[in-house]
């Protein structure tokens, strides 16, 4: 696994753990690490859209599925709430941990609240509609946008 | 990309906007896309899906043209 897997792994699973992103410092801390070569992965996992960063080019905006920053789009399970960056992310969280939870989000017309019980298997039924304004061709243009 | 509670909410929005409505996604849809792209997201091994492979997997759930198309050129 080469160092850059490993602050990726490292990122993810603090989400995973905690809900919240990592700093650099705190990864480091976790690999034993210097926190200079750790900020050079940090800087790599950006050029290759493993994470999204603020404009300080540090703190975690994105990891997709997981959002660094408060969002209305949320997913909790064991304890633990998660914000998701979009509608698809907050299904996408159930997805990459693996584990049921309740997602919560509105509809974003009426402003109606959502909540969807995801069990292991799924969501519990819903006629409710995803849509994303952007084709996927674009998306990476502005993806906070998208 | 956002909810919506039915069809009706979904082309009020977008016409509030002057945008043309894309596909609509039923939950039970972007649930399976979601296993398909975020199911091994936490496994170190796992890269992030090449344009081929996107395409694959959107395909794979039912989704497919060129909205879909990680490297159309339509607009």
């Amino acid at each position: 696994m080469t160092f850059e897997t490993r602050v990726r792994t490292a990122i993810l699973e603090t989400f995973a753990a905690t809900g919240d992103a990592p700093s650099p410092a705190a990864v480091a801390g976790r690999l034993g690490s210097f926190l200079e070569p750790v900020l050079a992965a940090w800087n790599r996992l950006r050029e290759g859209r493993a994470i999204v960063t603020g404009e300080d080019g540090i703190a975690i905006r994105m990891a997709n599925p997981f959002s660094g920053i408060p969002t209305e789009h949320t997913f909790e399970s064991a304890g633990v709430r998660y914000y998701a960056n979009c509608a698809w992310d907050a299904l996408g969280i159930p997805a990459a941990l693996g584990r049921g939870g309740t997602v919560r989000s509105r509809c974003a017309h009426s402003g109606e609240s959502l909540l969807l019980e995801v069990a292991d298997e799924g969501p519990e039924r819903c006629d409710w509609l995803f849509h994303s304004l952007v084709p996927a061709a674009h998306w990476w243009d502005d993806i906070v946008f998208t | 990309m956002l909810f919506f509670r039915s069809e009706d909410d979904l082309r009020a929005w977008c016409a509030e906007r002057g945008a043309e409505p894309g596909p609509m996604v039923p939950v039970p849809q972007l649930w399976r896309l979601s296993r398909v792209w975020y199911g091994s997201r936490l496994d170190p091994e796992a890269p992030r899906p090449t344009p081929g492979e996107a395409r694959a997997i959107f395909a794979g759930v039912g989704l497919t043209g060129s909205f879909w198309d990680p490297v159309s050129r339509q607009e």
